[in-house]
């Protein structure tokens, strides 16, 4: 049996470094302009931010109820609007922020940057 | 086995009532997936207190309610592999802990239920990016499950004090 105080003290190491680790995963820049909207995992949509004039939005409807307005501007995309209990993809803010998708849990929604995407810009 | 059946279903109803509670708080953080899991207090009091037959028996009925309350399949499939491992990870703590350090483990299962429970995300979505949110949501673990620890700790103490 370890001593409490060596569970105080792996736990908190553990602690430390998981917060070094989302400190820096969750502040990292997506790279490429390609974006995909998912749903059940499958690509609903795909989207070249780079390649966006004017800003829109339009509203991806959930199998079992429910929606979510995406909003799109030259650069940037974010779900404007949603209908599920807890709003946490609404409340993410825009993926060009970070690298870490942008996920509506209930609705199953996912927004991602499309891997590969520095390959792509190369050949364009 | 009347009364072991009767307390089984009290503190199901109890994880859920809890479970269903938290629902209406407004999220904390933006960070899909990061919750209190209030209803881990339950879980991990009834290991230790009642063994792992019955928390098994609890913590399953628990996620079936829990997800027709909350109304939707996915978060069925998420809620299980997150509440199987955190079984796993519990029954292995349990026989390593003494009751005294009941909120070690609740910290473990916290964290394992989170790691579960994304793994789970990631597949369904076929998203790999998602990996981004490991360290964030099992930190989020070891909070959440270090304050749900020490409540059933000392939802331990009292009860075993009485006999």
């Amino acid at each position: 049996m370890l001593k409490t105080r060596a569970w105080i003290a792996i736990v908190a190491a553990a602690a430390l470094v998981l917060g070094l680790l989302s400190w820096y995963t969750l502040t990292k820049k997506g790279s490429g302009s390609v974006v995909e909207i998912v749903q059940d995992g499958k690509v609903l949509r795909t989207i070249d931010l780079d390649l966006v004039a004017a800003e829109y939005s339009f509203t991806v409807e959930c199998p079992e109820g429910g929606s979510n307005t995406i909003l799109v501007q030259p650069g940037r995309i974010c779900v404007a609007e949603a209908d599920c209990p807890d709003r946490i993809c609404v409340h993410q803010g825009w993926l060009s922020d970070g690298a870490a998708p942008v996920v509506c849990m209930p609705h199953r929604l996912v927004l991602r940057l499309k891997d590969g995407e520095e390959a792509d810009a190369v050949v364009r | 086995m009347t009364k072991r059946i009767t307390r089984a279903a009290l503190l199901t109803a109890l994880a859920l009532i809890l479970f269903v509670a938290e629902a209406q708080i407004p999220p904390l953080v933006p960070i899909p997936g990061v919750k209190l899991g209030l209803a881990n207090a339950v879980t991990v009091w009834a290991m230790f207190s009642l063994g792992p037959a019955d928390t098994l028996a609890i913590l399953l009925a628990r996620i079936l309610l829990g997800s027709v309350f909350a109304g939707s399949v996915s978060a069925a499939i998420f809620s299980l592999s997150g509440g199987v491992l955190c079984y796993l990870a519990m029954l292995l703590l349990r026989r390593i802990l003494t009751e005294s350090q009941m909120w070690v483990c609740s910290v473990f299962a916290a964290v394992c239920h989170n790691a579960g429970q994304l793994l789970a995300a990631i597949l369904v979505y076929r998203t790999k990016g998602l990996a981004l949110y490991f360290p964030v949501l099992m930190l989020s673990g070891i909070v959440t499950g270090l304050f749900t620890g020490l409540t059933a700790q000392l939802v331990a103490r009292r009860l075993g004090r009485r006999g």
